[in-house]
């Protein structure tokens, strides 16, 4: 282990970086002129918006069995697709606030993206129950709201609590990114010109970077890091409340909340890892993002998987243990049933290739990791379809199994899905500062009078 | 501030926005303007409902149905309690005349046949070409189903007044029975079979709970027959290749090969002789067979036939077929050998009696046979047909199309386009039995009579044949007495009373009578006496050792045999129209839409084939293409297909679905009677290569150690402390509940249990009745009445074959039927079970709580609510009902094609005012039928009394043939279906193990054999 000075608050002392200036520079270059590429991936990202809003405004008007669902699968890549966005959104606010309330010392140069992936994920993922649902244009039925018939939603059913706590969730992550934003913003306002310097202006909210400023920013910070860190046990937790407060075999088990925190930790790592290795590239921040970065989110990932391994191994072993017929049933079905392929997938991808983290030259190649988050962030949508679809298609009547297959729609949508996503963190690489500047410049060493650092 | 906005601007925009996001909002609510009555009818009440009883015009058996109108629709079609034969069962055929009724196939003017097909012309001119070329366009041949006995009369008055010939055809009229009949009793009649009476039954391969005869009636005896009661059950065994649904409800199989059943029913007979019965003249006859021989011709062993003579030997046996489905070239042989088994064993005068009234109705396939040589010789010059679809229903090797083609002017009288009459030169539109007056005798001494229960549908300008046939018959200067059928039909039960009624000790005026006829439906008086006791010599000889099956390579190459059988849902085609029943899923393999070719898994091993693989099944007359559905009641060496597919130019909902199997048959018949043999010998099977995914509602027949449906031996009832014991949970389970842990809510139906413990959340109330349903499942045939008749009630969509097939079907209700046991390699127990399946009205509903919005939530008197107009659409309750009876609108199912949905004008007529039609979006389910609830207690309110137990019937009640289900207040006592949930056989589906604490109430099905429960 290379030696680290942790007297630096915590942060990776930063060999390559040399000036604040240098900080500035690198990362503000990120903003400028776009160049081909980024255009490309940008038209990729809004045709396939356009694809979302076709297939969804196709759906509302010809009615939902335009997808695949059936009885008994009611549920399918909708929601399995809203859970993997779920969870996605927590590695954000995990890398943000937990790792900095903990002071872990590589959370600078990733937790703006990872930040920003957080926000982009909830909105992704809140669209789904709207696109799940049979009657779209009641779904703000849902919501309490004084009405003269005194209607209100039913607070025992896990759907209502769902939305608060997505919409809670949404909030306070949305509060928290922007609040760390804003002193790069006002870096960019600093550095820009014409129409994006009134931009920044407004959005930077008139940042000076005064003491006074920066003392209570960083009250504020830690004020909202305090806050938002229950939010990512709770969230998920809740999404999983979905599942576990219901009947199913499959879904009724108490170790649903955990498993699925460790879950979205998990596959919102790996699109952390997935998202950072090409914008590393494209926007040479190798400075920035170094293999230390890599290394520390990839022992993260075995420590998830190890969890969600043994969360999924729990599940066979208590369906064994139960007796129940339905549960063994439901089990046996995910393993050896129809959708044996997709169980497989999910057990190969989170369980299996994960493994290979344990090799320390593994977790220090960065081309080894960006091919294991991907096999990662496919294998957590098969387990959240696996949970769903398997269980469902296997409940207690014999006679009422069924079978169900996506259909066209539903694959648009869910490709549709990535491309919303991407839309909005393309936009974000271009207007907000991709790397907290204000938070690497901790990692720099301070200028001081002719002294070098040490390595 | 005067650039800026002001509040009253805001408003202004506040307001508008608002109204325009309101008015779109209103959207599925869309206004129709309302025309009051001016004059108002007089039977008509706004609002409430008028019934009539009339008789079903489905089939020949004639069952007595009751017609619910509303403002002058007929809405429902039920069983008739007051019925003499029928007692208020129904079938889904009778259910579905509703859509027969309505059906947007129906023809709507007469057609002319024209140089670019047929051209609308008007009444009066159809009439006159009609009565002109009848008059003049040389000899005519009539063609017609079985019609009532009035109808019949003026028919062969007319056909004898303007020189012709009638030849009757219902392809599924047991000619062959008929013959045997009369060969061994010298009477032109069918036998009256007493099932209900029978402690012993045998089918030789008869569906007489499907379409035998008169399968309604039937139902009803063998559930009396064949339901436990005070710890007695009849025993019903099943002799034949295929178990059809009726051979699912044996209690033992003994599965011979086709064509064997003469060689059985003459071994047994033989049998019973030497043990001192009596075959009257054939007792000689019958002594030369022995049960070796028997076996050994059957494929099945000796002993299974040595212990159906024991039971024959005790006393109270029946034994009924071989029926339609299998009939061969010596069916006559055959049916003649089953009736002297019944005079060996006694059962002649007890179970079997010969009473009714000679049936001049009898028809078969050699009449028209001998029509056609005479057709296609142009013996005729005019054709009329009516009632009957030989285009369709005959193998094409008996060349009728030709025939008929060469007919120089045809006329087809029919409410829908169908193959006969789209080859006709003028088509007649006729009334729909719901439309027109009609009778039948379906009993001896009982006179039934068919009324109209509307005027006929306004969008069709019908009118019944007979009508027709009194207006043109006055052109060609013929008088029958009246000059519309209603006058005939009167005048026809004055002479009836004269001849028959009065003379019996039917008194009164017949005025009177009438009107109890019409009320009622029937007027009988009660005259049962045995017109033959014993075997006559026979008048003709039968040779029972006639094969009666051809024999490899004889129609064709193959090892297999085929048979073909009718439909229990579509007959011989007739009701292929009808999407209710070309959705519901066939009661054998459970199968919709599309046709399926059964075979033993066995064979499709031996095949390679799996199910679904879509094979071209050939005979030397043809082949279809047809996808298999593996069956273990088959015979290895049988493969069978049901009639009702493939039909080419019969409507929308029927065309191009399945095949037709008839064009494998060689046009083969039954030498003594004319009955066209429905098996070929020598079908191939190959594969095409191609598969399809079957389109059905199974999504396993195996139980899976869930005991959904679990049974009791026979020998076990009257121990229910022990089974209980023996069924309370499996091990774990009983330990944690002795240490106090998990108590599943002990309901046992006492109405002091209400509310339960843990069922507070629902808003249950003290002084609420409680509804509840019990279901005995000893009884249930799996016929699939109820189903039809639920969605008939409450207004539930057809999804067609693309929606089906991904399990999206709408049905409240669905039978499910498990194997478990089921053998052909050998004579054996055979236990299916049924299960008619619907929302439970858990009290502990698991389908509430999950509801985001109270959509599903529960009211005072305990069902489980929906509110549609509420429901979101999140179908999370449907993830949670265990019993998943929960099923939702993918689309909009219930509009208008044009709107996207399934329900052309005017089959939406059908409409029942009194419940919610869905829309897109929301989920829905069975509701005890709620609406039949609330008029009850309306009723009891205005009339200031409690609701009565059995007052209210759910619509799955009121047609079940065998009485399966009661419903009831389990609050109360004394009533029914309290007494039935306290019953021992009593269980709840699931709720020991997730505590849900269901309304419905199942008694489990006992069985002859000992009942090895697997699982807990």
């Amino acid at each position: 282990m290379a030696a680290v000075d942790v007297t630096n608050r915590g942060a990776l002392p930063n060999p390559d970086v040399g000036t604040y200036e240098e900080v500035n520079r690198d990362i503000l270059k990120v903003l400028g002129r776009p160049g081909k590429g980024w255009w490309m991936l940008f038209g990729i990202a809004a045709a396939g918006v356009g694809l979302f809003l076709a297939c969804w405004f196709w759906q509302i008007y010809k009615g939902i069995g335009v997808s695949g669902l059936n009885a008994p699968v009611g549920w399918g890549v909708y929601i399995t697709t809203f859970v993997f966005w779920v969870g996605i959104a927590h590695s954000g606010t995990l890398i943000s606030a937990i790792l900095f309330l903990f002071r872990a010392p590589w959370r600078q140069a990733i937790y703006r993206a990872s930040e920003a992936m957080t926000v982009f994920a909830v909105m992704t993922a809140g669209l789904f129950p709207l696109i799940h649902v049979g009657r779209v244009w009641h779904a703000y039925w849902l919501i309490p709201y004084p009405n003269d018939r005194f209607l209100w939603p039913n607070f025992r059913s896990p759907l209502v609590w769902d939305v608060f706590a997505i919409t809670t969730y949404f909030t306070v992550s949305a509060v928290f990114f922007y609040l760390g934003t804003i002193p790069d913003l006002a870096a960019a306002r600093d550095h820009a010109r014409g129409l994006r310097k009134r931009f920044y202006q407004v959005i930077s909210l008139g940042w000076r970077g005064t003491d006074r400023e920066w003392h209570h920013f960083s009250k504020a910070y830690i004020y909202l890091a305090a806050l938002a860190t229950p939010l990512v046990l709770s969230v998920h937790s809740v999404v999983s409340w979905d599942f576990a407060m219901a009947i199913v075999p499959g879904w009724h088990t108490t170790i649903f909340a955990p498993y699925f925190v460790a879950g979205a930790i998990f596959s919102g790592v790996a699109l952390v890892i997935t998202l950072a290795v090409p914008m590393r590239k494209f926007f040479g921040l190798e400075k920035y993002l170094t293999v230390k970065h890599f290394e520390a989110m990839a022992k993260l990932c075995m420590l998830t998987s190890a969890i969600v391994l043994y969360a999924y191994m729990t599940e066979y072993f208590l369906a064994w243990y139960s007796g129940e017929p339905p549960e063994r049933g439901s089990f046996w079905n995910r393993v050896f049933g129809h959708y044996w392929w997709a169980n497989w997938i999910m057990l190969t991808c989170n369980g299996l290739v994960p493994l290979m983290l344990w090799f320390r030259r593994v977790r220090r190649s960065i081309s080894a990791l960006f091919v294991i988050s991907i096999f990662i962030n496919i294998g957590m949508w098969f387990e959240r379809y696996v949970i769903i679809v398997t269980s469902l298609s296997h409940e207690y009547e014999p006679w009422a199994w069924g079978l169900y297959r996506p259909s066209i729609v539903e694959m648009g949508i869910l490709i549709g899905s990535f491309c919303w996503f991407g839309f909005w963190f393309l936009l974000f690489t271009r207007l907000l500062p991709p790397v907290a500047i204000a938070e690497m410049k901790e990692v720099v060493p301070p200028p001081m009078r002719g002294k070098e650092t040490e390595s | 501030m005067s650039g800026g906005f002001e509040r009253r601007d805001f408003l202004k925009v506040l307001g508008v926005t608002g109204a325009g996001a309101a008015v779109t909002g209103c959207r599925t609510e869309e206004v129709e303007r309302l025309i009051p009555y001016v004059t108002p009818p007089e039977e008509i009440t706004p609002g409430v409902a008028t019934w009539y009883a009339s008789t079903c015009g489905e089939c020949a058996s004639g069952c007595g149905v009751r017609v619910r109108t509303r403002e002058g629709r007929a809405v429902m079609v039920e069983g008739n309690p007051d019925h003499p034969v029928s007692a208020g069962g129904l079938c889904s055929r009778g259910v579905s005349a509703l859509q027969g009724l309505y059906n947007a196939d129906r023809i709507a003017a007469p057609l002319r046949a024209g140089a670019d097909g047929f051209e609308a012309i008007g009444w009066e001119e159809a009439i006159e070409l009609l009565a002109s070329r009848l008059g003049s366009g040389g000899r005519s041949i009539f063609l017609t189903g079985r019609k009532g006995p009035t109808e019949s009369g003026l028919l062969d008055g007319f056909v004898e007044a303007v020189g012709g010939r009638r030849v009757v055809h219902d392809a599924l009229d047991d000619a062959a029975l008929r013959t045997a009949v009369n060969i061994a009793f010298g009477v032109n009649a069918l036998p009256r079979y007493d099932i209900g009476a029978a402690r012993f039954l045998v089918s030789f391969g008869a569906d007489f709970l499907e379409t035998w005869l008169s399968p309604v009636k039937f139902a009803a005896d063998f559930a009396r027959m064949h339901g436990v009661e005070n710890g007695e059950k009849g025993r019903f065994v099943f002799v034949g290749p295929r178990l059809s649904l009726t051979g699912q409800n044996a209690d033992e199989w003994i599965p011979a090969r086709a064509g064997a059943e003469t060689a059985v029913a003459l071994a047994v007979a033989g049998e019973l002789v030497r043990r001192g019965g009596d075959a009257g003249p054939y007792n000689d006859a019958v002594s030369g067979y022995g049960l070796e021989d028997a076996a050994e011709a059957a494929g099945v062993e000796a002993e299974a036939l040595s212990a159906l003579a024991d039971h024959f030997a005790e006393g109270d046996a029946l034994a009924l077929g071989p029926g339609l489905a299998g009939n061969h070239q010596a069916a006559t042989a055959a049916n003649l050998a089953v009736l002297i088994l019944n005079s060996a064993a006694g059962s002649l005068g007890s179970t079997l009696h010969i009473d009714a009234a000679p049936d001049a109705e009898a028809s078969s396939y050699g009449d028209l046979a001998g029509a056609i040589a005479q057709m296609r010789a142009g013996n005729y010059g005019v054709a009329v047909v009516s009632g009957t679809n030989p285009a369709y229903t005959l193998p094409p090797a008996a060349g009728f199309g030709d025939a008929f083609g060469a007919v120089p002017f045809k006329v087809a009288f029919a409410t829908t386009m169908d193959e006969t009459a789209a080859m006709a030169d003028l088509v007649l539109p006729d009334a729909h039995p719901l439309e027109s007056w009609g009778d039948s005798r379906p009993a001896p001494g009982t006179y039934a009579v068919r009324q109209p229960a509307m005027r006929p549908v306004p969008l069709f300008d019908s009118r019944p044949m007979a009508d027709v046939l009194l207006d043109s018959g006055q052109r060609l200067g013929h008088d029958f007495g009246a000059a519309t059928f209603r006058d005939y039909l009167r005048g026809a039960f004055d002479r009836w009373l004269a001849d028959e009624g009065m003379r019996a000790g039917l008194a009164g005026d017949p005025n009177r009578l009438w009107r109890t006829a019409l009320r009622t439906g029937s007027v009988s008086h009660v005259d049962l006496s045995d017109k033959v006791t014993a075997l006559q010599p026979p008048v003709t000889a039968v040779d029972f050792d006639a094969p009666g099956v051809p024999g490899a390579g004889q129609n064709g190459e193959g090892e297999l045999t085929l048979l073909v059988y009718p439909s229990s849902r579509f007959g011989d085609g007739t009701h292929a129209n009808r999407p209710w029943l070309q959705e519901l899923p066939d009661p054998v393999s459970k199968v919709m839409w599309h046709s399926w070719v059964e075979m033993n898994p066995a064979t499709a091993e031996r095949l390679g084939l799996r199910q679904g693989d879509v094979v071209t099944l050939a005979t030397a007359e043809g082949s279809v293409e047809v996808p298999v559905w593996a069956y273990p009641g088959i015979r290895e060496d049988v493969v069978a297909i049901a009639m009702g597919g493939g039909h080419t130019d019969y409507g929308q909902f029927a065309n191009g679905n399945g095949v037709n199997p008839m064009g494998l048959l060689p046009a083969a018949m039954d030498g003594d009677s004319g009955a066209l043999s429905l098996l070929a010998g020598g079908a191939t099977i190959t594969a095409t290569g191609a598969w399809q995914r079957l389109v059905t509602n199974e999504g396993s027949s195996d139980q899976d150690d869930r005991n959904v449906t679990p049974a009791v031996a026979l020998s076990a009832l009257g121990h229910a402390e022990e089974e209980e014991h023996a069924e309370g949970g499996h091990g774990q389970l009983r330990e944690l509940q002795e240490m106090g842990g998990f108590q599943p809510v002990d309901t046992e139906g006492r109405a002091e249990d209400f509310p339960l413990p843990g069922s507070d959340f629902g808003a249950y109330s003290e002084d609420h009745p409680r509804w509840a349903m019990a279901m005995d499942l000893d009884k249930c045939t799996g016929c699939s009445a109820c189903i039809t008749a639920c969605q008939a009630e409450n207004n539930i969509p057809w999804v067609h074959e693309n929606q089906a097939a991904i399990g999206r079907e709408m049905h409240w209700l669905r039978l499910e039927r498990y194997y478990e046991t089921v053998d052909a390699s050998h004579s054996g127990p055979v236990d299916i079970r049924f299960m008619p399946m619907l929302c439970q009205h858990c009290n502990n509903a698991p389908c509430e709580p999950v509801c985001p919005v109270f959509a599903a939530y529960h009211t005072p008197d305990g069902l489980n609510a929906q509110a549609y107009n509420r429901c979101v659409g999140t179908r999370y309750c449907a993830n949670n009902c265990p019993y998943k009876v929960r099923v939702f609108n993918w689309y909009r199912y219930t509009q208008d094609p044009s709107d996207g949905g399934n329900i052309p004008e005017p089959m939406n007529w059908q409409f029942n005012p009194d419940v919610t039609v869905r829309n897109n979006g929301v989920m829905e389910k069975c509701t005890f039928c709620v609406q039949r609830i609330r008029e009850a207690q309306n009723r009891a309110a205005v009339e200031g009394r409690e609701v009565r137990d059995g007052e209210i019937h759910t619509a799955c009640q009121s047609v079940c043939p065998a009485d399966v289900i009661t419903f009831g207040n389990i609050k109360d006592h004394d009533s029914r279906v309290a007494a039935l949930a306290g019953d021992e056989r009593t269980y709840r589906v699931l709720d020991a193990l997730i505590n849900t604490q269901p309304a419905v109430h199942y008694l489990k099905k006992v069985t002859h054999h000992d009942v090895e429960e697997a699982g807990h």
